[in-house]
């Protein structure tokens, strides 16, 4: 009864403490949710207010109506989907024949994978431009940033989803050979689902990542009706024009269904992780 | 023709086609700018002959130039700061909350969740929202020191040469503490729990399990973490932007901001890819350092 | 079915759709690339433009102020350029120079609508280069000391600083640090609003960005410095913004900003006093007075397909520009439209004092080398402020950078 009693102290004190973290990593997403509540010069007052005097709730039906957010949203998951796709298909074979062998050539691929990362998306966008304009590929602006961006992130999704592969153990692969299963076969029935948590979390933060790219599409996107959310939030910074609070509104706007979404699903992503599943 | 389809499902074709349909993606949409930046710091680049390779070429005149000018060379120390402040910060922060919630208590999971928070907002936001904190007269960050009683006089972190590189570099670390954080609990949760029974059944105290079994069992972990938050800090960009644009003269500058600043406030594009074809180099070295840490690696 | 009667129906078919939309076929598209967004001019002027029967079309793109430059000589290099671009007076002479912009000189000289004459000459300046026309001014602005009439009330100072010495003192008076009020606001970010800002403080010295060091310039700078040193602004005014620093002076946390005439509409909305707008302070009594020269020219790329088109659209644009301040808030940039009270008293006194300033108003440059020269200058505002060198030493560098550049 004693060391149960302990125990429950136990876990309630770790509560405590992690309540206590996470309200100080949150901070900033508060500070973004008062912003937007605040008039503009509000904005700058000293001492700052914690919580606004008067809340202004119609800047989000404002910023909403007048920047017609749900287009820019609908931009947004188009382009975060298709990098989210190509990422994941062309990524997980590379990844898995990454971790299956130890050689020079694996070295020097995975040299390459890091290496071809290392500059800005601000760098690298005009060579990009000038050769997709070259071969056309701007009459397709949403296309032209989902490819440019799904080389971006691609490292990350080989280096994470490779260390998945490396958890799953060789012998069981082997057994499938040896079974009479092709390589393929193998490859399909038994390492792809043995590795399937570790592939599906990459899969979802890289579509995180995308679903807030800017460089690209502000460069390579052109027409307003095809331009995602945050071309449309870098609408409202200018030299003369910064809207602090509407610009906090629309990037709550912005944040949400996908903070949603990841509430709802990281259970399950979480759940995979810690349950051991990756082994 | 039978026997390249049956090498492509069964055998060594397989292996090359996976890999190769990556690679040719990633050289074309990531290799090929960086050879037309490279190509670019040897020649003389005007905003009007962007769009074609046939340029004046100019030799080594960019590279001389460049470490000709008084600001270049603090620059780079900047960046030797911020990137090794920014990953060691990161990782640190990042591997306790990893290890943290790996203790059993109510709720882990979800408060874990939300320590992903970072990672969704786009960095634009994030840069906004920074610039607010650290802001001298009305950032809270100031205001809150000062209840404490950490501080008496507001801290100008964003406008004193003395804090302005350190102001991003708490932005950074914020930022980046996320993907630590995460990838980290992947490495942990792959650890088998029967080593920690067995070193406890044997007396070993945590630090020792620590040391003997986590850290060695994480080594790949922790080489893909450091090497994916080289490439993360290098590439940060929007907070530099949106707190200090590389300010006050220059006391936070670092390579990829003044790249920019080069090639799109200076409109000099030669000596802007210059600095990047610098960067490329010591990202080439520390590629090196990764993967001859890999050789260690463990297969399960 | 032979193929004779296919032959047949087809010019039947074609020569009906050609009749049916006899302007539909010869809509002639062009594409204009501007800052304003849906509540600013050219946003709306262009969509009437498209709207009225004249068989021009034009695709807006709104582009951001950062990237208005960038993204218009990529597009250039690559032949992606829009017909029309507004941009910002000082990088003009970026393209102008570059023969990126059309000479529409003679386009002008038989215009109906658009006279040379009827503009200030500063934004004329702006988009001249060796003589020749290559754009038409948009709007134009300057700065100004905006004052807290209350705060000024409260200390007991009953008029508008007229001399540098003059603003330093009453900056000190009106500096309130347990209140958290500093005395003035302004910006000496490392960007081009720094230039814009330190520039008039030169020019009224009798220097310029071709003579940045003279003893007047080094004054001007080392009064920022005393400004700063003394925490008679804040240090943040090293990396903030014009926006970012009046937003201070409407929450009532400084006494004076220096900014334009844009900010009206926000303060008056915002600013919870009474204030004031006066000429910026001069080196000396008597001395010459100087501005800044801000806002955007519109201008034809030189490899546009439709330049006639092109010009009649801008012909629309300057034909509107007596709605540019009663609709937008926006100062055309041209002496022979009469301004009329808007009613708001304090918007209205405002402007007159904005029209006194802006016959002060000198542009930057015009030079094609522009961002270099104002990089140098930022450069040295920002050694000098910081402690890095003085006053003299920074500007004495920017000399050296800038006559290597105009060389």
């Amino acid at each position: 009864m004693n060391e149960y009693g302990q125990k429950i102290w136990t876990s309630r004190l770790l509560l405590i403490v992690a309540l206590g973290l996470a309200v100080i990593y949150l901070f900033p997403l508060y500070w973004m949710f008062v912003t937007s509540l605040k008039t503009g010069s509000d904005v700058f007052a000293t001492p700052p207010a914690l919580w606004p005097k008067v809340p202004q709730w119609s800047t989000y039906a404002e910023v909403w109506q007048s920047k017609n957010m749900a287009r820019y949203m609908g931009n947004s998951l188009y382009i975060a989907t298709g990098t989210m796709a190509i990422t994941a298909i062309l990524g997980t074979g590379c990844a898995y024949v990454l971790a299956r062998y130890r050689n020079m050539w694996i070295d020097i691929g995975l040299f390459l994978v890091l290496m071809l990362q290392v500059l800005p998306a601000s760098l690298m966008v005009t060579p990009l431009f000038v050769g997709f304009n070259q071969i056309g590929l701007l009459e397709l602006p949403r296309t032209a940033v989902i490819l440019a961006l799904s080389a971006k992130t691609m490292p990350f999704f080989i280096i994470l989803v490779r260390a998945t592969f490396m958890a799953v153990p060789h012998e069981l692969e082997e057994a499938a050979l040896v079974d009479g299963n092709s390589r393929l076969g193998a490859f399909w029935n038994i390492v792809l689902p043995l590795a399937r948590n570790g592939i599906l979390v990459s899969a979802i933060l890289i579509f995180m990542q995308a679903f807030g790219e800017f460089v690209y599409s502000k460069s390579m996107i052109q027409t307003s009706e095809l331009q995602p959310a945050s071309v449309g939030l870098n609408s409202f910074m200018g030299p003369n024009t910064n809207e602090w609070n509407k610009i906090m509104a629309f990037a709550m706007m912005y944040v949400m269904p996908i903070l949603g979404i990841f509430i709802l699903l990281q259970r399950r992503i979480v759940a995979g992780l810690t349950s051991g599943a990756l082994k | 023709m039978r026997a390249l389809f049956s090498s492509l499902r069964d055998g060594k074709g397989f292996d090359i086609s996976l890999i190769a349909i990556a690679m040719v993606f990633l050289i074309l949409f990531s290799g090929a700018p960086l050879v037309y930046n490279a190509i670019m710091s040897f020649q003389e680049v005007d905003i009007f002959n962007l769009g074609t390779f046939i340029r004046p070429w100019v030799g080594l005149d960019n590279y001389r130039s460049l470490f000709a000018d008084p600001s270049t060379l603090p620059i780079f120390w900047n960046t030797v700061v911020f990137v090794f402040s920014s990953i060691a910060g990161q990782f640190i922060v990042g591997f306790g909350l990893a290890l943290f919630f790996t203790l059993k208590f109510p709720g882990a999971a979800y408060l874990r969740g939300l320590f992903l928070v970072s990672w969704v907002m786009p960095g634009l936001v994030v840069g906004a929202i920074w610039n607010w904190i650290l802001s001298g007269d009305f950032g809270i960050l100031n205001h809150f020191l000062k209840s404490v009683g950490f501080i008496s006089e507001n801290i100008f972190w964003r406008s004193d040469i003395n804090y302005s590189l350190w102001a991003v570099i708490i932005a950074n670390i914020w930022l980046g503490t996320a993907f630590n954080m995460i990838l980290l609990s992947v490495g942990l949760a792959a650890i088998p729990r029967d080593v920690y029974e067995a070193a406890e059944l044997d007396g070993a105290t945590a630090i020792q399990r620590f040391r003997t079994i986590t850290l060695p069992m994480m080594r790949a972990t922790i080489g893909a973490v450091v090497s994916l938050g080289l490439i993360f800090t290098l590439q940060q960009f929007d907070l530099f932007a949106a707190i200090t644009s590389g300010g006050p003269a220059n006391s936070s500058n670092v390579a990829q901001y003044k790249a920019w600043e080069m090639s799109f406030r200076e409109y000099d594009f030669a000596r802007g890819a210059t600095i990047s074809v610098l960067m490329i180099v010591v990202v080439m070295i520390a590629s090196v350092i990764y993967v001859r840490s890999t050789k260690q690696e463990v297969r399960g | 079915m032979g193929n004779k009667l296919k032959l047949m129906l087809g010019g039947l078919l074609l020569s009906t759709a050609i009749m049916a939309s006899p302007t539909l076929a010869e809509d002639v598209t062009i594409t204009v690339w501007s800052l304003d967004d849906e509540n600013q001019p050219a946003y709306n002027y262009a969509k009437e433009f498209s709207e009225m029967d004249n068989g021009i079309q034009i695709e807006y793109r709104e582009i951001q102020f950062d990237d208005v430059v960038s993204e218009s000589m990529r597009a250039f290099a690559t032949g992606k350029s829009p017909d029309i671009i507004a941009v910002d007076n000082p990088e003009h002479a970026l393209f102008a120079g570059r023969g990126a912009f059309l000479d529409i000189t003679d386009k002008i000289a038989a215009s109906s609508v658009i006279h040379a004459d009827n503009y200030f000459a500063g934004p004329l300046n702006s988009v001249s280069w060796e003589g020749k026309l290559f754009g038409v001014p948009k709007a134009t602005n300057t700065i100004a000391l905006y004052y807290n009439k209350d705060l000024y009330k409260k200390a007991g100072i009953d008029a508008a600083p007229e001399t540098w010495a003059e603003l330093v003192d009453t900056a000190r008076k009106l500096n309130d640090p347990a209140n958290n009020v500093y005395g003035l606001a302004f910006s000496a970010k490392a960007s081009e609003e720094g230039t814009f800002q330190f520039l008039p403080w030169a020019q009224m010295a009798g220097g310029g960005y071709d003579n940045i060091n003279v003893e007047g310039a080094v004054k001007a700078l080392d009064i920022w410095k005393t400004i700063l040193d003394e925490k008679l602004a804040s240090p943040d005014t090293l990396t903030r913004g014009q926006w970012d620093s009046t937003g201070t002076f409407n929450a009532g946390n400084a006494a004076m900003v220096i900014s334009g005439p844009w900010e009206l509409n926000r303060m008056l909305e915002e600013a919870k006093f009474d204030w004031g707008v006066a000429l910026l302070p001069v080196p000396e009594v008597g001395s010459a007075r100087s501005s800044a020269m801000g806002d955007f020219n519109w201008a034809i790329f030189s490899n546009s397909k439709h330049p006639d088109e092109a010009f009649k659209a801008l012909e629309y644009f300057a034909s509107q520009d007596d709605r540019l301040f009663p609709e937008f808030g926006q100062l055309p940039a041209r002496s022979d439209i009469a301004l009329p009270p808007t009613g708001i008293a304090l918007k209205d006194a405002a402007l007159k004092v904005f029209q006194e300033q802006l016959k002060y108003a000198q542009a930057r440059g015009p030079h094609p080398e522009w961002p270099k020269i104002s990089k140098a200058i930022q450069d040295a505002i920002q050694t000098a402020l910081t402690g890095g060198a003085t006053s003299k030493e920074a500007l004495d560098q920017a000399a050296a950078k800038i006559e290597t550049i105009l060389k």
